[in-house]
């Protein structure tokens, strides 16, 4: 294992097998590329990008500053300038927001919106592929149903991106995707966030050991890192069978070319790959044959290069340990540790990883390994240099992130720990955007940052206060009373629906939610 | 002291026991980590803002707590009830409101969820008619839950069995923590039952069954000789549970429908006509689409205020300002804490989101004190700051529904709470991690 170590870390930096289909004149075989997101240029045709300047407003960056007053002024679909009193370009959409408050547009790195959609039928309960612990093949975009009306809700709640995870069944839950709210989207690959890396879901603890403890096992944490290390070690032989390959592919590439060497000379390359016991070729000229593509290997193998991002649901500080132990045995990282309601025993230890914590305010108690959970973990984590992050993992929580952020705040600030209104802001946005690999383009109040924002009705941080507009890459995509986006699935069902006299609703944004 | 003992007696009504007036009650010693109950002495709080829980205010408020009632509540003219003002405690500028009550809970009856080893919420059975099944008798006062909560001001609870058509007998507890013989302060408030599809897979059969074991409950008095000789057809429950439903054709316990299609509460409705009972709504989640029947017929909601997912098609009306429109209809909205039986502490978040959407503040504070007892049948004892009812109420440092704010000191029957919870025990363990780094090794 020792041995291997720096050879994985090598691995890191070699382009993995997706690589192979830049070769332009190669016929190797190309795993499947993650359905790559589609490039939205919001609002930007040739023509001059729309300008919008969002006027008075409390404005809380996420990024280190807090303005009792301030403007915000947006271009297409990024934000431009932050500042008092910013001067109003010509052609600027003025919108007066004295008395409101602005935030970044809040992300939930922990959502099941869209593959348990609502209404909780058997028919959509599309996420947790549990028929063996290791899944990692599958992935939530696939499930992903855009007509979930709890996305609406999410993001009357402020929510502009959020991951999307298979449950927490299996070992490897397969991929994650992270998907941004904007409405009318009539696919998950049009809701996909651009850019974004794709997660892995992991899943420590007591629901692997109780879905497979009476079936093909695990049936114990024993047997639960068993299984870790089983996938990782053949993921990373999977890379190295890869690696070789395409060694030897390169090799054949450079020789095809050359004159026909002298028919008894023997080839050094062909000997080598005979002794490390893959079939030799039958004749010199051949070219090498690719790897079988194993598409769950694929996920892991893509954790081992850093391309895909570990996200853990792992409760009990001694398995979060375990964990990050077998990361670096492996050589990767763990992005987010996720639900660690025991993560402020550990918050030396994610700190040095370099490992978040998205957990929520309070939750605690309904299964062993969360009985220890407390209100402070969040100001913990802070405190000790850790990142934290508040997540939902619920269709209502995730309506009120930014009261789960004050409730933890004000735990931690009640128990004598120092947090500030922007860390707690941070928990909620600029946090959780890193942890989704994100935080280039979201996540703060910054010029440069996608115009992703949340117009407050007050301080975010009081449970009188409603999100009022919500903005995603510039489009305002949520005004209350007036703008508020309905899926399909609940046309006909509101009051009054079924009384008008010509089609109402062919438009999604027609018609509030209640 | 002020009021006397009889007096007492039948105000404390059924459960609490008038023991808990003799003298100083020998206070077990209970673990240090938990809030420990002192004696019920006499305790004055004067200066403060009263929110009473039946929507009025009184400023500069006059209270006395003495053996776990109140027994003086008014403005500043009753400070000459007081025997020795020098005692008062002075709360100018604080905020006072009851103790928080906490509707559907299984608190001391649940300790983790996902353990059925530490459940004991339902009788294990074939037979979906459980109504003898008595939440009180499983109560554990040393669950590690009950500090939590009432730290954060929860000082009363229903405790409710589940599962079955007809889950069980439910407890009104007050959160003294560490006290098995006095947890329980009326043990059979209440008997809950549930509509929609909770027998035989169709909500046709459950409504079927419950006039059926209702109509045989009814009647079982005047059959209970015939039974005994086996002179009896078959009945369609246990004779246990038959008598167990007595008190709710007399009205002295309430019967508790869950239900969330508009429908089924209409179906509620009808059966609580028919056979006379005293009913409460539990769910609710289309409540707001028959608020004007349920005021007509005075029946109480008990909702939670952040449901509005369409979850199943019998919520489909499920939105966020259904306690605001029962509220303005009339109706008797008692509000569930968001959290669950783990976050009971969460009940002020819930009473701010229903503002948020439109409840009155006073009436959202009523939603999660007064109302709750009403719903329940234990408004005489409970549920408001109001003479001869339990002494159970809470000094705010703000506004109760606020996160910034928090309890300056909780009273659960006229007793001031100390000492910490086990989470604030975990927290201060590892505080400093420091300690912990040579382990590292």
């Amino acid at each position: 294992m020792k041995r291997r170590l720096p050879l994985l870390l090598g691995l890191a930096l070699v382009p993995g097998p997706l690589a192979c289909g830049k070769r332009p004149q190669t016929a190797a075989p190309t795993p499947p590329a993650p359905a790559a997101a589609p490039a939205t240029p919001v609002a930007t045709a040739s023509g001059p990008r729309p300008k919008t300047l969002l006027r008075g407003a409390a404005v809380m960056t996420a990024a280190g500053k807090i303005y009792e007053r301030a403007d915000v002024l947006l271009e297409g679909d990024q934000i431009v300038a932050v500042g008092p009193e910013l001067a109003a370009p010509g052609d600027a959409k003025i919108v007066d927001l004295s008395g409101k408050t602005l935030t970044p547009g809040i992300i939930d790195t922990h959502s099941h919106i869209g593959v348990y959609a609502a209404p909780g039928l058997a028919a959509h309960a599309d996420g947790n592929e549990a028929i063996a612990p290791n899944t990692a093949g599958v992935r939530a975009v696939d499930a992903y149903f855009p007509q979930d009306p709890q996305i609406d809700r999410a993001r009357a709640g402020g929510i502009t991106t959020m991951q999307i995870l298979p449950g927490s069944a299996n070992l490897f839950g397969g991929r994650s995707v992270t998907v941004r709210l904007t409405p009318g989207v009539r696919s998950a690959a049009e809701a996909r966030f651009p850019g974004a890396p794709e997660g892995l879901k992991m899943a420590c603890g007591e629901n692997p050991k109780r879905v497979y403890g009476q079936k093909s096992g695990p049936a114990t944490r024993m047997g639960n890192v068993a299984g870790y290390r089983d996938a990782f070690q053949k993921a990373s032989e999977y890379q190295r069978s890869w690696t070789r390959y395409r060694k030897e592919h390169a090799e054949w590439l450079a020789k095809k070319d050359q004159p026909e060497p002298p028919a008894d000379d023997d080839d050094d390359d062909d000997r080598k790959a005979t002794k490390d016991g893959k079939p030799a070729k039958k004749k010199k000229g051949d070219e090498p044959q690719a790897p079988a593509v194993d598409f769950a290997q694929e996920t892991v193998a893509g954790v081992l290069r850093g391309e895909i991002l570990v996200h853990n649901h792992c409760y009990r500080a001694d398995e979060m340990a375990i964990m990050l132990d077998l990361a670096a045995t492996y050589g990767f990282k763990i992005r987010s540790f996720h639900h660690a309601t025991d993560a402020y025993k550990i918050a030396d230890k994610l700190a040095a990883a370099g490992t978040a914590a998205s957990v929520w305010a309070d939750w605690w108690g309904f299964k062993a390994e969360s009985f220890d959970g407390i209100r402070e973990n969040a100001a913990l984590l802070t405190q000790a240099g850790a990142r934290a992050i508040i997540h939902s993992d619920s269709a209502v929580g995730i309506q009120r992130l930014n009261q789960e952020a004050a409730k933890a705040m004000h735990a931690g600030r009640r128990a004598g720990i120092p947090v500030s209104d922007d860390q707690a802001l941070r928990w909620i946005t600029a946090n959780p955007a890193w942890a989704l690999g994100i935080d280039a383009k979201t996540g703060t109040l910054e010029p440069g940052k996608l115009a992703d924002l949340v117009v407050w009705s007050g301080n975010p941080f009081s449970v009188y206060t409603v999100a009022e507009q919500v903005y995603i890459a510039g489009e305002q995509v949520y005004v209350r009373g007036s703008l508020e986006p309905r899926t399909d699935f609940e046309l006909g069902y509101l009051p009054g629906d079924l009384e008008r006299s010509s089609p109402p609703l062919a438009t999604p944004n027609a018609g509030p939610v209640r | 002291m002020s009021i006397p003992y009889s007096r007492l007696c039948s105000a404390l009504a059924w459960g609490l026991t008038c023991a808990l007036m003799s003298a100083p009650v020998a206070a077990a010693p209970a673990p240090t980590a938990a809030p420990t109950p002192e004696r019920a002495g006499p305790v004055y709080l004067v200066g403060g803002e009263l929110h009473v829980g039946d929507g009025t205010v009184i400023k500069d408020a006059v209270i006395a707590m003495d053996g776990g009632l109140f027994t003086i509540v008014g403005g500043p003219e009753a400070r000459a009830k007081l025997l020795d003002e020098s005692m008062a405690v002075d709360l100018k500028g604080k905020l006072i409101t009851p103790g928080l009550f906490a509707a559907e809970t299984q608190l001391g009856i649940v300790e983790i969820d996902l353990e059925g080893s530490t459940r004991d919420d339902s009788r294990a059975s074939e037979h979906p008619v459980r109504a003898a099944y008595e939440a009180a008798a499983a109560l554990n006062a040393e669950s590690a839950l009950i500090p939590i909560q009432a730290i954060d001001g929860v000082t009363s609870a229903a405790v409710v069995p589940t599962g079955g058509l007809i889950s069980g007998q439910v407890a009104i507890i007050d959160l003294v923590y560490g006290d098995h013989r006095r947890l329980a302060a009326q043990p059979r408030a209440a008997i809950s039952a549930h509509l929609g599809q909770a027998h035989a897979g169709s909500r046709a059969a459950t409504l079927a069954k419950l006039r059926e074991v209702l109509g045989d409950a009814r009647g079982y008095p005047a059959r209970r000789a015939a039974y005994d000789r086996a002179q009896s057809r078959e009945l369609s429950a246990h004779p246990q549970d038959l008598e167990a439903l007595q008190p709710i054709f007399k009205q002295q316990a309430v019967l508790t429908l869950s239900a969330d299609r508009a429908s089924d509460i209409l179906a509620a409705l009808d059966l609580a006509r028919d056979f006379n009972l005293k009913i409460a709504i539990v769910g609710g989640a289309e409540a707001w689409k028959v608020a004007d029947e349920l005021a007509r017929a005075r029946v109480p909601v008990i909702l939670e205020a952040t449901l509005n997912i369409p979850g199943g098609f019998d919520s489909m009306g499920a939105r966020l300002d259904n306690a605001a429109l029962l509220h303005r209809a009339g109706v008797t909205v008692a509000l569930l804490a968001p959290g669950g039986t783990h976050n009971l502490r969460s009940l002020p978040q819930g009473a701010g989101i229903a503002v948020a959407h439109g409840l009155p503040w006073e009436a959202a504070l009523t939603a999660i004190t007064l109302a709750p007892a009403r719903a329940y049948g234990v408004e005489r004892t409970h549920g408001s700051v109001s003479v001869g009812k339990v002494a159970n109420l809470v000094v705010w440092s703000g506004d109760p529904f606020e996160f910034s704010s928090a309890p300056t000191e909780v009273y659960v029957r006229g007793v001031k709470l100390r000492g910490t919870t086990r989470q604030n025990l975990l927290r201060d363990r590892y505080r400093d991690l420091k300690q912990f780094s040579r382990k590292d090794k």
